[in-house]
């Protein structure tokens, strides 16, 4: 961390220490990104006793559906077809039988061309690079990764190039948490580069129709904290309102080019979350102007429905579904640390650099604890 | 071994890595003078006073040139940091290279040319070589094994047991420069920073405390970076280990690329750095010593070892603690 941050750090702690907070707080993020910052920086240790920081849906590995991975898995196995995935995919296990591949890496060993990637652009790349294959760009995440995904569509694509896409929007999982009556938080941490993108105004409704205090945060401790500080002092005076603590990235109205080629690209649709169940309005489908790139519409593709729905199983004990809706700390489902590592994940919350408990295992925690809370404290 | 087929992560420095080295090679090899946790491996001496130590690295480094260094002076700094943080002195050095059908010559003459100039800045002769060239795809351009010899004082005696609690850790500069320039320097990324390698020689650093009583131990940080060495210091001498973040050096494009791309810096690896262990009462000198030579300007300490369980705790900079864990699989590319 960088000296005058971590002095800006200090004073917000020492700020959040100096209220007096009337009963037990729960303050939720939902970004993969903050969840690291808050474990890497030990914040958990310094908070007083009354405040928990709770891991919610931030992960696009975790809440990709079991069905699209094996249908990327299914692809993958064509002829003629090169894979393409963010490389944290690549693990995350389906459940599919003993002796069919159970993740695009399995399926990698077993001789499937899949090439993990970093950027759509290498997808992109593969694509003109080899004329004679059809490139499958298995393209997971969020707002932060498709804005990306639809630039490089935008910009004209080989006709080799097919997209198995699976992208979400942030927001519609945090207002199906507080539409489901017992949201679990008492104030709301929300996504910084999500923001950054979309704008903060999507926020707005879970203070305005939901009266929790909500603060945008960036990724340094600094700025964690100032939204931590930012949503306590709201409970404490009883307000309840957006904050915006990362002013320095995230703008009103977000980032408008980047917002009207997603619009110019994908449609809004009602999506799969893994574990969640169907969440309206929260995915993205590409629209009609690149259904020709559309790999789930390629009949040759498709997959056993009932083989899909096989796959979709969660694997028995694996508890990721509560841990991405932050029912459970990571630590407290029964698998953590003993069947489930991250070297031989069970749930996909223990393979992606963003899944909660692979952050928890990469922090140190190794006690797994499935008694009561609190569970959190790191050292 | 667990695993049946060799992964990527079986590379990277980490716990998969140290099983394949103890599990495959050394009880494979079931060579009795083969210690794995060396850097290198003293052999018997020309003089009474002083033993020959001899080191063998091999560098697979994507891409090829990258800012602040390419895989020819890579090749030779490896080897030769290798040979000068187990207190030796390099003298010679043997090349193979393995050169994929299709390399442009003139890009494999400025690899060379920067080895060459390597070796001579560090003092140090290449004496033999070997040459293959492999077919076209089977390798990524160049690959380059270096072995090198070197001598030293009969006397010493570095290693993690001698490391006592209490002691204090030092790093000769800022951390996961090499690691970083390369991995900006792999277009994926689609970022350009200021990031530069940090590949050099540390024989000058080396060699500066080679004289000091409390000097215990040293090692270069490179795959890995400063968190994995700091492990196997803790795993090897059984002692904890304490570490400031706000004492580790880190530059600011390091830390802000590390940002972007979710890496952290002190599992990055540095190819020009030291990471030394000394006795307190020697700590200051040495640290003098280096603030006083080209490469150590940046020195610090960063921590010390402790009574407590055979961990790394990283005290952060709001007060928090978090265990430095081993590596468990590989997000990073080839970087050596």
């Amino acid at each position: 961390m960088k000296r005058d941050s971590g002095e800006l750090a200090l004073s917000y702690l020492e700020r959040i220490r100096s209220l007096e907070l009337r009963s037990r707080t729960k303050v939720m993020n939902v970004c993969g990104g903050h969840e690291r910052t808050i474990t890497q920086a030990g914040l958990r240790n310094v908070l007083p006793d009354g405040v928990e920081l709770i891991p919610g849906p931030g992960c696009p590995v975790c809440i990709c559906p079991e069905e699209d991975i094996y249908h990327a898995i299914q692809i993958a196995r064509q002829p003629r077809v090169i894979l393409a995935a963010f490389g944290d995919m690549l693990r995350v296990p389906v459940n599919a039988p003993k002796r069919e591949p159970r993740s695009l890496e399995q399926a990698k060993a077993a001789g499937a061309d899949v090439r993990p990637i970093a950027s759509p652009l290498e997808a992109k790349r593969l694509a003109t690079e080899s004329p004679d294959r059809d490139v499958v760009f298995f393209a997971a995440g969020f707002e932060t990764t498709m804005a990306p995904v639809a630039a490089m569509l935008a910009e004209g694509v080989p006709a080799n190039l097919w997209l198995l896409l699976s992208g979400r929007l942030t927001w519609p999982a945090v207002a199906m948490l507080l539409e489901s009556g017992r949201p679990g938080f008492d104030a709301l941490i929300a996504p910084g580069h999500v923001a950054t993108v979309m704008g903060p105004e999507e926020w707005e409704f879970v203070s305005r129709d939901h009266a929790l205090p909500t603060a945008i945060a960036g990724f340094e401790p600094a700025s964690l904290l100032a939204a931590t500080y930012a949503v306590l002092r709201q409970l404490v005076d009883g307000e309840c309102r957006l904050v915006n603590c990362y002013p320095q990235a995230v703008r009103n109205g977000g980032n408008a080019r980047a917002r009207q080629i997603l619009t110019r690209c994908f449609d809004i649709v009602a999506a799969d979350w893994r574990g969640i169940g169907t969440i309206p309005a929260s995915g993205f489908a590409l629209n009609d102007h690149f259904a020709a790139h559309d790999a789930r519409a390629r009949e040759s593709w498709m997959t056993d429905p009932a083989a899909r729905k096989r796959a979709g199983e969660m694997p028995p004990g694996c508890d990721c579904a509560r841990v991405v809706l932050g029912r459970i700390y990571p630590n407290e489902c029964q698998l953590y640390g003993r069947a489930c590592t991250p070297r031989h994940p069970i749930g996909p919350c223990m393979v992606s650099d963003e899944g909660a408990c692979r952050v928890w295992w990469a922090g140190g925690i190794r006690e797994s604890v499935t008694t009561e809370r609190p569970a959190a404290k790191a050292v | 071994m667990t695993d049946t087929h060799i992964a990527l992560a079986h590379g990277n420095g980490g716990r998969l890595m140290r099983e394949l080295i103890d599990e495959v090679f050394a009880r494979c090899l079931d060579s009795p003078s083969l210690d794995t946790r060396v850097d290198a491996a003293p052999v018997p001496g020309p003089a009474d006073d002083c033993e020959l130590c001899v080191s063998t690295d091999g560098f697979t480094v994507q891409p090829l040139e990258y800012p602040g260094g390419d895989i020819g002076s890579l090749a030779v700094h490896g080897t030769v940091n290798d040979l000068a943080v187990s207190g030796a002195t390099p003298t010679v050095l043997t090349v193979n290279a393995f050169v994929e059908e299709g390399l442009e010559i003139a890009l494999l003459e400025r690899l060379v040319h920067s080895m060459g100039q390597a070796a001579r800045s560090a003092g140090v002769a290449i004496v033999a070589g070997d040459t293959k060239v492999l077919r076209r795809g089977e390798g990524g351009g160049v690959y380059f094994a270096t072995t090198g010899l070197g001598v030293r004082a009969r006397a010493s005696d570095l290693g993690p047991h001698r490391i006592e609690a209490g002691d204090v850790l030092l790093i000769s500069g800022p951390v996961g420069d090499h690691g970083a320039a390369v991995m900006l320097a792999r277009e994926q990324f689609g970022l350009r920073g200021d990031v530069r390698s940090d590949a050099a020689s540390v024989l000058g650093l080396t060699q500066a405390l080679l004289d000091l009583d409390g000097l215990r131990f040293m090692r270069d940080p490179t795959r890995g970076g400063l968190a994995t060495v700091v492990h196997e210091i803790t795993a090897t001498s059984r002692h904890g280990a304490r570490l400031r973040e706000t004492d580790i050096p880190v530059r600011e494009p390091v830390s802000s690329v590390c940002e972007m791309l979710g890496y952290d810096p002190y599992y990055l690896a540095c190819e020009g750095r030291v990471l030394a262990v000394l006795s307190p009462a020697d700590a200051d000198v040495a640290l003098e010593r280096w603030h006083a030579i080209p490469g150590g300007e940046q020195a610090r300490k960063i921590g010390v070892t402790t009574t407590e369980s055979p961990r790394v705790i990283l005290e952060t900079a709001i007060g928090g603690e978090r265990y430095l864990e081993e590596l468990e699989d590989d997000p990073l590319p080839r970087i050596c």
